[in-house]
């Protein structure tokens, strides 16, 4: 386990900056005087509190399987690839955002994009390609993805039209159950 | 072949005392010819050795040291020198990662990029909005060109209505049948086709 080196966390903040509005309070110090930080250890990323991640230092790298909460994962070619595990700390601070039908729902747990007939609402303004935070109608977050039209252009799109690929889904806690964590 | 002399006692040599004398320069030169330059290599190691180890191997270490070339004396294209051009790390840096763990450079980059994003960001709006401005002015335009098309279709109808009531008038004929033809006309538009009769199929009874 180790800290990020500085193109790890440029990176990191990167993704994470596609997602949220307000990376500051990320990093914030807490109440208590402790504050959050990054740590890599087999390649994920970790966000955890910084009196957790000193106790981890006395757990051998390949005894540790995980703390805190994993973001994502480092791939070999140094692309930072997001995780739903971290979609908690997504969906707090998400810039855009999408509400889908009930109908539409399962769908997008099962892996599939989100169609105009799916969605509820949409937050404004939102330009094509840019990270949105998928969420049931009782505002409960199932994934996140990226837009396929501005809101504009995609209140012009018929029924069957794709307005945002999933990137991530709630579902991925069953279907990648194996690989999620280790491996 | 001069007689070779051995002598018991060294000491006992030269006992005469007088420097000069002629004993003294007996026993001096006493048959055994002996080359100069050795016994200056003796004393001299001698020497040597008595001011301590150290020296020799310095002397070793001179003798085996040889001038080394650096790639730049021997100033080689860069291209033929053995590490290439880009691999070749600076000297001085601190080997290995530099980590990022304080709050300060953990802050300054994250502001870099947070500032960098909502660049981005807000280009990608302006961007959207003006092609949505354009868009929006060009399916004006379109409109606006369907709209004259139907207003001149609907002028030349009204001429060719025009038209047939005059002729109507002088040849006489009925103001109903005109005007069922006009109707005809425009529900056919331009490419009027014959109106046929419809065909009826009837069956004999049997």
């Amino acid at each position: 386990m180790r800290p990020l080196t500085e193109t790890e966390q440029k990176t990191v903040f990167e993704k994470l900056a596609n997602y949220c509005t307000d990376l500051k309070s990320l990093i914030a110090p807490l109440d208590d005087g402790d504050r959050y930080v990054f740590r890599l250890n087999h390649s994920r990323v970790y966000y955890v509190r910084l009196s957790v991640a000193n106790l981890a230092t006395s757990v051998s790298r390949d005894a540790l399987l995980s703390l805190g909460t994993c973001l994502g994962k480092m791939t070999k070619t140094g692309k930072f690839r997001l995780h739903i595990t971290a979609l908690p700390i997504l969906s707090e601070h998400a810039r855009h955002k999408i509400w889908v039908k009930d109908n539409g729902a399962q769908p997008f747990l099962y892996g599939s994009n989100v169609v105009k007939a799916h969605v509820g609402r949409w937050s404004e303004d939102c330009p094509e390609h840019s990270g949105v935070v998928v969420y049931s109608m009782a505002d409960i977050p199932l994934g996140f993805g990226v837009t396929a039209r501005s809101t504009t252009e995609a209140r012009r799109l018929d029924p069957t039209g794709i307005v945002c690929f999933r990137q991530s889904d709630c579902g991925e806690y069953l279907r990648d159950e194996d690989t999620l964590f280790a491996g | 072949m001069a007689p070779t002399k051995t002598i018991k006692n060294k000491h006992a040599a030269n006992r005469s005392g007088v420097k000069n004398s002629k004993a003294a320069e007996k026993s001096r030169n006493d048959g055994v010819i002996k080359s100069k330059g050795k016994p200056k290599g003796k004393a001299h190691t001698l020497v040597t050795a008595n001011k301590g180890r150290p020296n020799i191997q310095e002397l070793i270490a001179r003798k085996l040291k040889k001038k080394t070339y650096s790639e730049k004396d021997l100033a080689i294209p860069e291209l033929n020198t053995v590490t290439p051009v880009g691999v070749t790390k600076p000297k001085g840096k601190k080997k290995g990662k530099v980590f990022v763990d304080d709050k300060e450079s953990m802050a300054t980059i994250l502001a870099i990029v947070q500032a960098e994003k909502e660049g981005q960001i807000e280009s990608k709006m302006i961007k959207a909005r003006q092609m949505e401005e354009i868009r929006e002015a060009r399916r004006a335009e379109a409109e606006k060109k369907e709209a004259e098309r139907k207003a001149r279709l609907e002028e030349t109808k009204e001429s060719l209505r025009k038209k047939r009531k005059r002729s109507g008038k002088s040849h006489g004929g009925n103001d109903d049948d005109d005007s069922r033809d006009v109707k005809e006309l425009a529900s056919a538009g331009t490419k009027a086709v014959k109106s046929k009769k419809k065909k009826s199929v009837s069956f004999a009874a049997e």
